[in-house]
């Protein structure tokens, strides 16, 4: 081939589109929510986590399974709202764009 | 125009018929690609060493979440101070709008982390595996030693730059120091080896192999930066009435003469470009204003001695040939909603208390009776000092004046950003009983406080519950 033409990625297929756009939305949404959370929740004072004391390992802990505790609950969010989006009757969308 | 949408058809068609999975940007050099190089220096030297730079025996930046204080310089913030970390965000949020309403994308262009890892990735990969024809020759090329070596070679480069970032971004949670001491022993804790691998692996994939697709398909903001976008924002323009009709042409010529435009048509914008979009098509979303395309043109504006910016930055409003305005609403709004929240933030941090007061009940007993009939309930207190400089302490109950309290020492000398922990017992020994909220208070009482009546005020509180049983 021509080494001096432009070369153009193919696109995504829809399917992987919706994956990628589904986990980084959540991905995004639940650091956001660690945070906050995490602000006001001293996770070395959960009650049904082993209690640590103030010790790192018992919040490093806190902190890694609640940010992915969120992001699942985050991930699930987006994966039934592309679902709803994407199983719509194809007239039915048709017919709102009219 | 017929002649644009014709040529622009055959553009269309042409980049089908050539269309590859992978997008092999071209190298270019020029003013704005040397800023860029300059940008990612700077912003990827300063999170590299950032960790590093001590501050009065500290770390000078360092979120610190297992002690859960975050250093920024001289400041101490604490989960109590969080709304001004929110606070902080949303200064940050405010000045990406301001900055594209003015400018355009100068964030995905030259700071977003994206862009900045993509940068050092791709330079990585330039210098062992050669420029844009040699990379495109060598992965069409069968698999040889040769070729085999020069992929593990940019994969050991790319994977050890990887690891070091995610070290890097872990250092800003957790001491730095530490953190180097445990990797050279191999005493890593789980969660610090499992987010310096997931950092890493992040880091790797996005800047390795996902790069322009972040943009294209995840991104939110270039999504939505178009709403900020208006016709006096600085954009990267083509110059179309000056261009077209684009054409080939041999150098020298008179082309005003033979019915062209500027543009050669040599679609090295198109070639340089990261996301792999045409320019001359207009200003689109997967854009991400690196201005290599700016760089492009001009060079071959030079060597056909046009005039250079057929490609630049210029407003909608510009190109039109109407005065560009700075000062417009949107920009107005902008500014003076930022400048009222920075100056909010820098009065909240002077002005906030630096004693704090946390009470926690015991969680084994609600209440306890005593055989005189002295009612005991007990707490955890917290007393906060988050001063630059030492206190002692006082503790006292307000409230009920029959309410007695008792611990070891109500004074309690507390260190600059330290936290003191005592166990706390109050006692009502008559009264009305049943539940009550009682109110603890700490003041500072320090020895210097005859020549400094400021330090007199300095007091925190906190309501707690005291539970007891209707007498």
């Amino acid at each position: 081939m021509n080494t001096n033409e432009p070369t153009s990625p193919t696109r995504w297929p829809q399917r992987r589109q919706d994956v990628a756009a589904g986990l980084w939305a959540s991905f995004l949404v639940a650091a956001a929510a660690s945070v906050l959370c995490f602000a006001f929740v001293d996770p070395a004072q959960l009650d049904f986590l082993p209690y640590a004391g103030e010790s790192t390992a018992g919040r490093m802990t806190g902190y890694g399974v609640g940010f992915f505790f969120l992001w699942i609950v985050a991930a699930a969010a987006s994966g039934l709202t592309l679902f709803l989006a994407r199983t719509e009757r194809a007239d039915a969308a048709d017919s709102e764009q009219r | 125009m017929n002649a644009e949408t014709a040529t622009g058809a055959a553009a269309t068609s042409e980049t089908l018929y050539v269309a590859h999975e992978k997008l092999y940007p071209r190298e270019v050099g020029g003013r704005f690609q040397r800023l860029r190089v300059a940008t990612v220096l700077l912003l990827l030297g300063l999170f590299y060493a950032l960790p590093w730079i001590p501050w009065e025996g500290r770390q000078a930046v360092l979120f610190d979440l297992p002690a859960r204080k975050f250093y920024i310089l001289g400041l101490v913030f604490w989960p109590q101070d969080f709304f001004l970390l929110s606070w902080l965000l949303i200064i940050a949020a405010l000045s990406l709008f301001f900055v594209t309403a003015l400018a355009g994308r100068l964030w995905c262009g030259y700071a977003c982390p994206q862009t900045v890892w993509t940068e050092v990735f791709v330079w990585m990969e330039r210098l062992v595996e050669g420029n844009r024809s040699q990379r495109i020759k060598l992965d069409r090329a069968p698999l040889t030693a040769a070729k085999l070596l020069r992929k593990s070679a940019k994969q050991a480069l790319w994977i050890g730059f990887s690891a070091w970032t995610g070290f890097t971004f872990v250092g800003l949670f957790t001491p730095i120091d530490l953190l180097a001491r445990e990797l050279a022993s191999l005493t890593l804790g789980p969660w610090e080896l499992f987010w310096i691998v997931f950092y890493g692996f992040a880091t790797y994939g996005n800047a390795g192999y996902l790069r322009e697709q972040v943009c294209e398909y995840m991104c939110p903001y270039a999504r939505f930066q178009s709403a900020m976008f208006d016709r006096d924002t600085l954009i990267i323009s083509y110059d179309e009435r000056r261009g077209e009709p684009r054409g080939r042409r041999p150098r020298g010529i008179d082309h005003r003469a033979r019915n062209l435009g500027d543009c050669i048509d040599c679609t090295l914008c198109v070639q340089v470009c990261p996301t792999g979009i045409d320019i001359r098509k207009g200003l689109q979303y997967e854009c991400i204003a690196c201005a290599a395309c700016i760089d492009a043109c001009d060079e071959v504006m030079d060597r056909m001695a046009y005039p250079r910016g057929l490609i630049r930055y210029a407003t909608e409003a510009s190109m039109r040939g109407e005065r560009a305005r700075i000062l417009r609403p949107r920009t107005a709004i902008y500014a003076t909603l930022l400048g009222a929240l920075v100056a909010g933030f820098v009065a909240a941090v002077v002005l906030r208390n630096p004693l704090g007061i946390d009470v926690i009940r015991d969680r084994n007993a609600l209440f306890r009776m005593l055989e005189d009939g002295t009612i005991e309930n007990v707490y955890i207190v917290r007393l906060l000092n988050k001063d630059q400089r030492e206190h002692r302490l006082r503790l006292s109950v307000e409230g009920n004046p029959a309410l007695h309290l008792d611990t070891d020492a109500t004074d309690r000398l507390v260190a600059a950003g330290e936290v003191a922990t005592m166990a706390v017992r109050l006692r009502l020994s008559a009264g009305p009983a049943g539940g009550q909220d009682v109110t603890l208070r700490a003041t500072a009482v320090d020895d210097d406080d005859d020549d400094d009546d400021d330090e007199a005020h300095l007091t925190a509180t906190a309501v707690t519950r005291f539970i007891a049983p209707p007498r």
